[in-house]
């Protein structure tokens, strides 16, 4: 396959797509802050909303809802655009709430007809001081909003994550390839040991090089999305961020171990031994061990990489594309390293 | 011969060989010996936190030290010539049998002596012999392997470190939060989990060890 041309034709569009495609699909409007976040029942209530990515000024009507579930909301009595991306609205809080808590938590949603609607998910807080919930749940069933408005191809819109949720498309598939080269890597150890073949070693050799600088890649993409959403680059509190630190190690030791050898053979043989035994080991500490810890990344404590509430269609468009380009190009760099390395033995041959 | 017969007569030839040497206990048990001391001498005031980790450390670098003379301790020759004579999977267990053994021994004459020394703060006993039983065994079969691999190069000792340390973690911490489950003031009720999880992580490295041995040996 790979002196073939058809999969480098393909790897470059689908990563052209995945870049472009990635980088400029706006995202959804969303709403950023509120000037206040808490009423109390029976209160005429006025607050300030900045919304993102949203053109207020173009559109015919602005609505606003506060909503507790899909049938429970009550709509904005008055809703003023002050610029595209400010509005004030006006809520006449009923005096019931559907709900026998003392405080009960809102979803804000802002709709336009020319950008679509955008949430504040669980952030509104009312205060009532009576309760009636079977009231309540009346007046809140009582008015009329209308369908919320279509909004064209967006990816989702995150609070924390804003425009950086693009870096799914980087971060994630950039470990992904990591992993396909370094399961090349290790078949190719065993052909190895299997075959005695002195090619086999070499393509090992450029699948965990190349794996190494992919995984490497992935460490920045991961440092830099870290200090836009968590705050810092680097933390001893995330298990993921050490692990994967950790597992990087066990390839470079690879490399060590490789250049304390002189003899062909006896490299080769014994590097690939210690290739599938780095496999099994960084397998437990990329795999296994942050399973069980907490952990800041989405689907902590379970699943390592996103749920599926975290992906939604749109970024499911880009993603798996990624994964593929991603991993063709590292393949694509590992055959070229490869014959580098046939060329440069030859010439040593010859001289 | 079948190759459980090979690995019991390997296994006494390792510790017979130890019995007439007495080199690698008695290094290790100075090396132990002096750590300690050290510790006591700083005047360090531990808490169960820092007991559990400075025990765990000193362990560990005493399990490298054991571990790392495997293949190193007698000539390739002679070792060529048990390779001639048996399964060379039943020489990597029986010295993996054999290192557990004599860690585990270690470790539990370490825990006597820090016990000893700065008191021991272990609530739960047979938590943390559990986990030093498996330490052992996982520190013995990853430390083994390791050590097969770097005897085959010329500078052995730091490429036992270089290889070894980062492979080892993954154990190291599932130790520490088994063993800290043992101190008073935490309690997990996952407890069990952790310690078949650090004996599957035991079992995967030592089933590859196995697998990967028979490749190595031959020089």
């Amino acid at each position: 396959m790979e002196k073939k041309l058809w999969w480098k034709l393909l790897c470059v569009p689908i990563l052209m797509y995945v870049i472009i495609v990635g980088l400029s699909v706006p995202l959804s409007p969303g709403i950023t802050s509120m000037s206040q976040y808490t009423a109390t029942t029976g209160q005429t209530f006025t607050a300030r909303v900045t919304t993102y990515n949203t053109f207020h000024t173009k559109a015919k009507e602005v609505k606003a809802r506060l909503r507790k579930d899909t049938s429970l909301f009550i709509a904005a009595q008055n809703v003023k655009v002050l610029d595209d991306n400010n509005i004030e609205v006006t809520f006449l809080i009923p005096a019931f709430m559907p709900s026998s808590k003392e405080q009960e938590r809102f979803s804000l949603d802002i709709d336009n007809d020319f950008d679509g609607y955008g949430t504040l998910p669980g952030k509104f807080v009312i205060i009532q001081s009576s309760i009636d919930s079977l009231q309540g749940a009346q007046v809140w069933k009582n008015t009329n909003f209308g369908d919320l408005s279509e909004r064209g191809t967006s990816f989702p819109f995150r609070g924390l994550l804003f425009e950086t949720i693009r870096n799914t498309f980087f971060h994630v598939p950039l470990w992904f390839a990591m992993l396909f080269l370094f399961i090349g890597a290790t078949w190719n150890s065993f052909m190895y040991l299997r075959t005695q073949d002195q090619d086999h070693d070499r393509r090992a050799e450029v699948m965990t090089m190349v794996g190494l600088v992919f995984g490497l890649l992935g460490i920045v993409t991961g440092m830099l999305w870290a200090k836009s959403t968590w705050g810092t680059y680097w933390t001893w509190k995330e298990i993921k961020l050490n692990m994967t630190a950790i597992a990087l190690l066990i390839y470079f030791a690879y490399f060590v171990l490789r250049n304390a050898f002189d003899d062909f053979e006896k490299r080769a043989r014994i590097s690939a031994v210690y290739n599938m035994f780095a496999f099994v080991a960084a397998m437990i500490l990329i795999n296994v061990i942050p399973r069980m810890t907490d952990s800041l990344h989405p689907g902590s404590g379970g699943n390592p990489a996103f749920g599926s509430e975290d992906m939604d269609n749109t970024l499911r468009m880009v993603f798996y594309p990624a994964i593929i380009g991603w991993t063709l190009l590292g393949y694509w760099i590992a055959t070229i390293y490869y014959r580098a390395l046939n060329i440069e033995e030859k010439y040593l041959e010859r001289e | 011969m079948n190759t459980f017969q090979e690995i019991w007569f390997l296994f006494r030839k390792e510790l017979t060989l130890e019995f007439r040497q007495k080199y690698a206990i008695s290094g290790i048990l100075l090396y132990v010996f002096s750590t300690i001391f050290v510790v006591y001498t700083s005047t360090f005031e531990a808490g169960p936190k820092q007991w559990n980790i400075l025990f765990w450390i000193i362990v560990l670098f005493a399990s490298v030290n054991t571990a790392a003379k495997s293949f190193v301790q007698e000539s390739g020759t002679r070792q060529l010539y048990y390779y001639t004579l048996v399964n060379p999977v039943a020489i990597i267990i029986s010295k993996m049998l054999y290192n557990t053994l004599l860690l585990l021994a270690l470790n539990f004459l370490a825990y006597g002596v820090f016990s000893l020394v700065l008191g021991s703060p272990v609530r739960d006993l047979q938590l943390f012999f559990i986990a030093i039983f498996l330490a052992s065994l996982g520190f013995s079969i990853t430390f083994t392997f390791i050590s097969a691999i770097s005897s085959k190069a010329d500078n052995s000792a730091s490429l036992m470190a270089i290889l070894g340390f980062p492979i080892v973690i993954p154990i190291l911490m599932e130790l520490i939060v088994v063993s800290q489950n043992a101190m008073p003031g935490s309690f997990d009720s996952a407890i069990n989990e952790d310690i078949m999880i650090l004996l599957a992580i035991d079992l995967m490295l030592g089933g590859a060890a196995l697998m990967l041995f028979p490749f190595l040996w031959r020089d």
